[in-house]
């Protein structure tokens, strides 16, 4: 299959895709996968984790495309998915701990700053503070961009942002004064 | 690392963020010119932010690898998995949404109806006990037409219509006052025929007494009668002895 990308409106792609048109569709998952990936990873905090999501949801949104009524909502539509998808596993991850009695406060990372502790320190935020934070910082995007994405207000998202700031840094100081 | 002024940690993010206007942000950096802890924070955070990039940097890198294997497992979905039809594409969201709520506010009628308690009938409940009433007059009978009555008034009392149940109790009363006039002229009727019954009974064993006394005195006197004329014979017949 061709990994070009495709110039067709969503609206286009997904009236062909509901037609079985797995070209089309494969034009949708490179436009919008980045973005699913990164709702995943901001809700799991884990790479592996949002990818195997991330590929459920846009599996998913192939199965599901003829239950979507307007094609130009597709993005929003299969990040809805991912993200839904991503909370399941989560409270799944989290009931099955409590079960377990396991599951407690991550070990703490070495001393010395890297991506490895960040990214640790990053998994352990929780996932409402986290989602936005990857959302600014990996995907790029504006406060503005990011609240029409979470569908919450900008004032909401700088709310989030500052606490997740706070917090990270806090871990990440904890982190560096551990011996 | 020493900790930021307290009242400066949320000024400092809403600095770096952008989030403050002319003059707070004027505010904050003439803090910052002054105090070297809050500088060393700000700088902190901002290395932190490029940390947080590169990650993101690092974790995008193997974006085309990744929508590949999607792409890649599409390729064994069958189109025909795709996706359901709807059972009645044609009805828009509006209506659907009106045909949803009217099936269940359906449901949950009938359901209320189902459950809810049964008013008591008052014409099935007075054919019921003229019927038992009218029935028999026999103690066994009468008993269970009597607890019948206690239960359907019990029934009648426990409605909360208390027209209803006034007029269950009025009509039971009736019906008893009924009941117990019958009962009482049939108890009347009964007694007199069985002691006329009786009275044809004696009388009977009186006359078939007198009867069997007027044949035995009849007997007697036959019998009586024959034994005197035999001794009167014999009486007169001259001794044996005495001709020989």
């Amino acid at each position: 299959m061709e990994l070009c990308l495709d110039e067709r409106s969503d609206q286009d792609l997904v009236r062909a895709a509901c037609r079985g048109d797995r070209t089309a569709y494969a034009g949708l998952v490179r436009r919008h996968y980045n973005h699913v990936f990164l709702v995943c990873l901001g809700v799991l905090g884990k790479v592996h984790d949002a990818e195997d999501v991330a590929q459920d949801a846009m599996i998913k949104g192939f199965e599901r495309i003829r239950q979507l009524r307007d094609g130009a909502q597709f993005g929003g539509w299969v990040v809805a998915i991912a993200r839904n998808l991503s909370i399941n596993l989560l409270r799944q991850r989290k009931s099955t701990e409590k079960a377990l009695g396991t599951g407690g406060p991550p070990e703490p990372a070495r001393a010395e700053a890297s991506h490895e502790d960040l990214r640790q320190a990053v998994a352990r935020l929780p996932w409402d503070l986290r989602l936005p934070l990857v959302l600014y910082y990996f995907d790029g995007q504006n406060v503005k961009a990011v609240a029409e994405k979470l569908d919450i207000s900008t004032s909401g998202v700088y709310l989030k942002l500052r606490t997740a700031i706070k917090e990270l840094h806090d871990i990440l100081t904890m982190q560096g004064e551990t011996p | 690392m020493n900790r930021p002024c307290p009242n400066m940690q949320d000024k400092i993010i809403d600095l770096m963020l952008g989030a403050l206007d002319a003059d707070e942000a004027r505010a904050v950096q003439e803090h910052l010119d002054r105090c070297a802890d809050c500088r060393q924070y700000l700088q902190s955070l901002r290395a932190q932010g490029e940390a947080l990039v590169g990650l993101g940097q690092e974790m995008g890198a193997d974006m085309e690898a990744r929508q590949a294997k999607v792409i890649g497992v599409l390729e064994t979905v069958s189109p025909v998995e795709a996706g359901t039809d709807r059972i009645f594409p044609f009805i828009g969201g509006y209506i659907r949404t009106a045909v949803a709520a009217v099936l269940i506010l359906g449901a949950g009628v009938a359901i209320g109806r189902w459950t809810s308690p049964r008013p008591v009938d008052v014409e099935q409940l007075r054919a019921q006990l003229e019927t038992s009433v009218a029935a028999s007059l026999r103690p066994v009978v009468r008993e269970s037409i009597l607890a019948e009555v206690d239960q359907r008034l019990q029934a009648g009392l426990s409605a909360n219509d208390e027209k209803l149940r006034a007029e269950v109790v009025e009509q039971v009363r009736r019906d008893l006052r009924v009941l117990a006039a019958q009962f009482a002229a049939n108890s009347e009727k009964l007694v007199d025929e069985r002691f006329a019954e009786i009275v044809q009974l004696i009388e009977a064993g009186r006359r078939t007494d007198r009867e069997r006394v007027a044949k035995a005195l009849e007997q007697i006197t036959t019998r009586t009668g024959m034994g005197f004329q035999t001794l009167a014979a014999r009486a007169n017949e001259p001794p044996a002895t005495l001709q020989n």
